[in-house]
């Protein structure tokens, strides 16, 4: 493969955030000290986003050199040198750009950079302000060599690289033992599909080097794109069993990294760490990860129906029971977590369809509109004193009117308000895909699984205009300005309102390793994180500064409708761009013209009813008392007991199999180890017994050594050693 | 008649790196009796620079061929070459942490410093000669120094009788090389090995030369401490002063290993009568040295049983190097050499540490909380008993794999197999010494440690980059090193006696 060299630049894009994490590394703390907190921290934050928005820049100028290109021609490889090479694998370091890697770039660092901008504002108390940054900019780093690596190791490596840095900030707050369990069950969870994941490659490997000849493999790079994706026809002529395997494998790595059915609940739980770390790693850019990596293999994926009815099933349900879980809600940032997954839903019916190129444009607008809500619902939290539970909140568009304006926009996008916002325009392209589906495997009512998906969508359409309603309406509707009745919790922190955590401040520490909260009480007056003020009558939210509400405005632009209509309008830009040829007219079951009716019903009859429900006064069955919630939400609020399940369930069995090999572990091999310890010991007691001390007991020893040495020699000499 | 012809044409050049080890030791001594009363950091730059100058001057040869001088007093040989760079090295690296220790314990002795140079000179004289009058001589003159040393603390009753039963046991193991000398002599009328060699290997094995050969290894096999000559090891490990412990254990090893891997090709012929004798000694050293090692209490008396194990293994990669030339080499056994005097000497400088004031405790509770006080060398100590261990990317592991694999190569793996469950024992008290420096808590009376001093650090250092070093350039280390210049041995190569065993018993 020729190297173009105008496009070896791509690896400037990966190498200045990396240059950023090691300035905030090494030097962030010296920089902030120097300085002192008040121009320190606003300076290292400023170095921080340069190097993201220089790497935007460079992937926009990229991005115009390769729309010049003819279409056919969109993808070059940029090799730096070799990196692995075992018998006869090869894995270079290698970074592809093409279209879809560009456009996952341009996402990355254009939202990365207004995230990191917030940031500053947001996190301008924290002590550790270096930290978050360091984490950050290497988050960015491995999230873009994620998407460029032009094999699947180094998609890999940047996978496990944002992985790590998700654990390292949703546990930012690690003294909150809350905050540690919650970035471990993240990393937990994530390994499931990285086991899947890393399976997948092995198997790639093993089938790619025993088949050479009959697979016609040209070199030794076996996990690189252009070879896998160059075999995939001819391996589903001779291996369509293993191709539908490894596309599964590959999925459910996917699923971990996405938050799918049943692998999700990593992802609510997630919401324990800083605000703009939810919008741009849990919100725009990691959990889409497993999209990019279906659309990346597409080509791949798209020959085994089977694996692609599966993979639109799981969107359908992981959508479904994201929306119903978020009806029950009452913390800000748990309703827009499970709005995430069940959005993430919608993306994967869309791959799950073929549709892979509808997948990347949810993908695109809800990177928008989704920061968004997350970056508006930070504002909300940072002027509310860091209480995060919504019915706490109310009235606040007199307050907060930029958070209000654009949070609004956010919530027009994604209930989908006709035409106006993006939100609309990617989900029609998805769930008009789907619906009109015509070639896929069985699924129900005489549909396909992907036109059963579709139908499923269009249903969570309305749940997701019900529940986002009720969202705006609890924190921005109604004149109850309900915080001025609310206790002084001095101890509010973020996620304690979420239902799944609610056990894990009574249960006690046994290891001993994370403070207790006297211990945490201590700590907190030595260094305090965030400066707290309480929540009281005389309490008066305060519009946030310039540098968080920037940010707002222009996600909030971006989520407007001409971003959508531009891109999947009737000129089909994104489809054409991303699939390289000219997009064909779907002539479905259903007409395009009765998709947008159904979207309006959606549209309308959940926000109406919303309205009608909450748009007074809140509900009592809603109230702080949870006697008196009506059991359906109350059960949706508890997740359905799905977490539950999963997490008591693995936890139970492993721990059943722990003890198992733990009493295999201690009656058996340290039986048969100490076993022979013990034997080894009395041996060496038995060796020490001469070892008397005095001189003539050692001149004795060697006396009856050397009598024996001469001894044996005579001996073998007269008995004729052979000469 | 012509005078010439009865002098020999001196080879300055051969002679040259122990010429200037012993002028060193002389220029020393003179400094420190010019100087009494001053401290001693002249003396040791002067030595550190003659060693320094020794070593050079062995770098510059390496490439050189080997030859004769002297009237074959003198062998000049890269294998002898690189033993000596070996014993020159570690004699540096002890007198890098000898000065604080001596100082810590109040050992008024700088006396310590030529008499290391002469003891070492004696190793290197051990190891470039084919001459058996010349090898005594080289012996004598590293073990009088060493009897000296060991008991140099004088105010130390377990100093004193250290230095006393290994002058007792070590001239008693010096009659029985002297003998044995005589014997050989008698049969053959030479001391010169490869006049030896062709005498034996001419004429049928006679009872006079086997019991002469039997009785020189008893006198080799006391210096390396093989079993069953090594119960002075530990006794006399334990009670000499750390530092002169540490260039025992380094460089008396190295050199009575040259001068029986010398001694034992020159006998190839009679290897039916010997090549059992020392399989079963190799087994037993591994064996006796690791089990003993399990139930000591006390670092140096452990290190010191580590020492005779090691000294079994070492014996492995001779055996195997003779059984099997041209296939296997002596370079395994070489880097074993290098790896093992870089280890044991880093180990015993740490332990030095527990010297304080005139106090020193050796004991496994003497080193408790000694990553606290001495973080850095603590460390190293660990690096250092991970080598011991055999632990991969030290040099110990490539050592030992480097042995094995000779071992396997030379058709011996019987002795593979033990010197691997070896290493699996000695793991346990390895990691004892670790635990008592790292996990155990102190208790209610701390134990003492002198301040690490910025010298000890350093000798801890070259030590680590030795261990580390070499393990991570073995490849390079071993193809340099080209000990195939020994020669072949003469001889039959023989079998493992456990497969002559099988056979005489299917007869």
């Amino acid at each position: 493969m020729t190297v173009p060299n105008e496009f070896s630049t791509v690896w400037w894009i990966v190498f200045l955030p990396l240059l950023g994490f090691l300035f905030q590394a090494l030097l962030g703390k010296r920089l902030v000290e120097t300085l002192g907190a008040k121009f320190g921290r606003p300076a290292a934050g400023a170095i921080a986003v340069a190097p993201i928005g220089l790497a935007f820049l460079l992937g926009a100028d990229l991005t115009s050199k390769l729309a010049q290109l003819p279409e056919h021609a969109r993808a070059a490889v940029s090799t730096l040198g070799p990196w692995m090479s075992v018998q006869g694998l090869q894995v270079p370091f290698e970074l592809r750009v093409d279209p879809l890697s560009m456009t996952m770039v341009l996402i990355i660092t254009g939202i990365g950079a207004l995230i990191h901008l917030y940031a500053i504002g947001y996190m301008a108390q924290e002590r550790d302000f270096p930290r978050f940054f360091t984490y950050l900019n290497l988050f960015v780093a491995a999230m873009l060599v994620l998407v460029l690596g032009n094999n699947l190791v180094l998609t890999f490596v940047g996978w496990e690289g944002v992985g790590v840095c998700s654990y390292l900030l949703i546990g930012f707050w690690y003294r909150d033992l809350a905050n540690s369990k919650a970035a471990n069950k993240a990393f937990i969870v994530n390994r499931v599909g990285d086991v899947g994941f890393a399976l997948g490659m092995f198997w790639i490997v093993h089938l790619l080097s025993q088949n050479r000849e009959t697979l016609a493999v040209t070199g030794e790079r076996w996990l690189s794109y252009d070879t896998i994706l160059a075999v995939s026809p001819r391996l589903l002529e001779m291996f369509p069993t293993a191709l539908f395997w490894i596309s599964i494998l590959l999925f459910i790595g996917a699923m971990g990294k996405s938050a799918q059915f049943p692998l999700y609940v990593w992802l609510p739980d997630a919401m324990a760490g800083p605000t703009p770390v939810s919008a741009l790693i849990h919100a725009a850019t990691m959990v889409t990860s497993g999209v990019y990596l279906l659309n990346r293999m597409s080509p791949w994926i798209a020959l085994s129906p089977a694996a692609m009815g599966i993979i639109a099933i799981v969107g359908a349900v992981t959508a479904l029971v994201g929306a119903a879980i978020a009806f029950g809600q009452t913390d800000i940032k748990t309703v827009l977590a499970y709005s995430t997954v069940s959005q993430l839903g919608y993306m994967f019916i869309a791959c799950g369809v073929g549709a892979f190129w509808a997948g990347m444009f949810h993908v695109i607008t809800h990177a928008f509109f989704k920061a968004l809500l997350f970056l508006g619902s930070g504002a909300v939290i940072y002027a509310m004193a860091h209480q995060q539970d919504m019915r706490h909140y109310g009235n606040l568009r007199r307050y907060l009117p930029i958070t209000f304006a654009t949070m609004a926009v956010g919530w027009a996008a994604i209930v989908g308000v006709p035409f106006l916002f993006s939100g609309f325009w990617s989900k029609e392209a998805v769930l008009g895909a789907a619906v009109n589906q015509t070639h896929g495997a069985t699924g129900a009512f005489g549909l396909t699984a992907g036109q059963l998906a579709g139908w499923v969508g269009f249903a969570v359409a309305a749940m997701t205009a019900f529940y986002m309603t009720r969202m705006m309406l609890l924190t921005f509707g109604t004149s109850e300005e309900r915080w001025r009745d609310a206790v002084p919790d001095h101890h509010a922190e973020p996620v304690h309102s979420h239902e799944a955590d609610a056990d894990h401040h009574d249960v006690e520490d046994v290891e001993g390793f994370f403070f207790s909260d006297a211990e945490m009480e201590r700590a907190s007056m030595l260094e305090v994180h965030e400066e707290h003020h309480d929540l009281d009558s005389h309490h008066t939210p305060r519009e946030v500064p310039w540098v968080m509400w920037v940010p707002l405005v222009l996600l909030a632009v971006g989520s407007l409708g001409f971003v959508g209509s531009w891109l999947g309008g009737a000129n089909h830009r994104l489809e054409a761009w991303l699939t390289g040829h000219a997009p064909h007219e779907a002539h479905g079951p259903v007409a395009h013209n009765l998709l947008i009716g159904i979207s309006a019903l959606a549209f309308v009859s959940g926000v109406g009813l919303a309205f009608w429900l909450y748009g007074k006064k809140t509900p009592v069955w809603e109230g702080m008392d949870d006697k008196k919630w009506n059991p359906l939400q109350l059960f949706a609020r508890r997740q359905f007991g799905i977490d539950a399940i999963l997490s008591d369930g693995t936890v139970r069995l492993g721990g059943i199999v722990g003890a198992v090999c733990f009493a295999l572990d201690r009656y058996v091999v340290d039986g048969v180890v100490n076993g022979v310890g013990v034997l080894a010991r009395s041996l060496g007691g038995a060796v020490r017994q001469p070892q008397t001390g005095y001189v003539r007991t050692y001149a004795t020893l060697m006396q009856y050594g050397a009598v024996a040495l001469v001894a044996y020699v005579v001996y073998r000499l007269m008995t004729g050693a052979p000469q | 008649m012509n005078v010439n012809a009865l002098i020999p044409t001196v080879d300055w050049r051969a002679l040259a790196p122990f010429t200037i080890v012993v002028c060193t030791g002389i220029v020393a001594l003179i400094i420190e009796m010019l100087r009494p009363r001053r401290n001693n950091n002249l003396v040791v730059g002067v030595s550190l620079f003659g060693l320094l100058v020794a070593g050079w001057s062995l770098f510059g040869m390496l490439g050189g061929p080997s030859d004769e001088s002297f009237a074959g007093m003198i062998l000049n040989d890269r294998f002898g070459q690189i033993l000596q760079l070996v014993m020159v090295g570690s004699c540096a690296v002890c007198f890098l942490f000898s000065e604080p220790y001596l100082r810590e314990k109040r050992i008024p002795f700088a006396e310590f410093y030529p008499l290391a140079l002469w003891s070492t000179a004696g190793g290197m004289l051990m190891v470039s000669s084919k001459h058996l009058l010349m090898v005594f001589l080289g012996l004598e003159l590293l073990s009088i120094s060493l009897y000296c040393l060991a008991g140099m603390s004088r105010y130390e009753s377990k100093s004193e009788e250290s230095a006393l039963k290994y002058f007792l046991l070590g001239s008693f193991a010096s009659a029985f090389l002297l003998m044995g000398i005589a014997f050989i002599y008698g049969e053959t009328a030479s001391l010169h090995l490869g006049r030896i060699s062709e005498v034996l290997g001419a004429a049928s094995a006679s009872p006079l030369s086997t019991i002469g050969a039997a009785m020189v290894l008893v006198g080799l096999g006391f210096k390396l401490a093989l079993v069953p000559f090594h119960q002075w090891t530990p006794d006399v490990y334990q009670g000499a002063p750390t530092n002169v412990t540490a260039f025992m254990a380094a460089v008396s090893k190295v050199a009575a290993l040259g001068a029986l891997v010398r001694f034992l090709w020159a006998i190839g012929t009679l290897d039916t009568v010997w090549f059992p004798l020392m399989w079963w000694v190799a087994v037993a050293t591994m064996t006796v040295g690791n089990l003993a090692a399990l139930v000591q209490n006390d670092v140096k008396r452990t290190l010191g049983y580590s020492s005779i194990a090691h000294a079994g293994y070492l014996l492995v990669g001779v055996l195997a190097a003779f059984s099997a030339p041209g296939r296997v080499s002596l370079d395994a056994t070489a880097f074993y050499l290098i790896s093992y005097a870089a280890m044991t000497i880093g180990a015993f400088a740490v332990i030095s540490l527990t010297a304080s004031g005139q106090h020193e405790g050796t004991r496994f509770y003497d080193v408790r909380g000694l990553w606290k006080r001495a973080p850095w060398a603590a460390g190293c100590l660990v690096v250092f008993l991970c080598s011991l261990i055999g632990i991969p990317i030290t040099s110990g592991f490539f050592g030992k794999l480097l042995i094995f694999q000779a071992a396997f190569d030379a058709g011996l793996p019987a002795l593979a197999v033990l010197l691997a469950v070896n290493s699996a024992i000695s793991t346990y008290y390895y990691l004892g010494i670790i635990q008592a420096a790292f996990v155990t808590e102190e208790g209610a009376v701390a134990p003492r440690f002198g301040k690490p001093s910025a010298s000890l650090n350093l000798a801890c250092a070259v030590c680590l980059a030795g261990v580390l070093g070499a393990g991570l350039f073995a490849g390079p280390l071993i193809r340099g090193m080209g000990t195939a210049e020994v020669g072949p041995p003469v001889g039959v190569p023989v079998q493992d006696p456990l497969t002559i065993h099988t056979k005489n018993t299917s007869d």
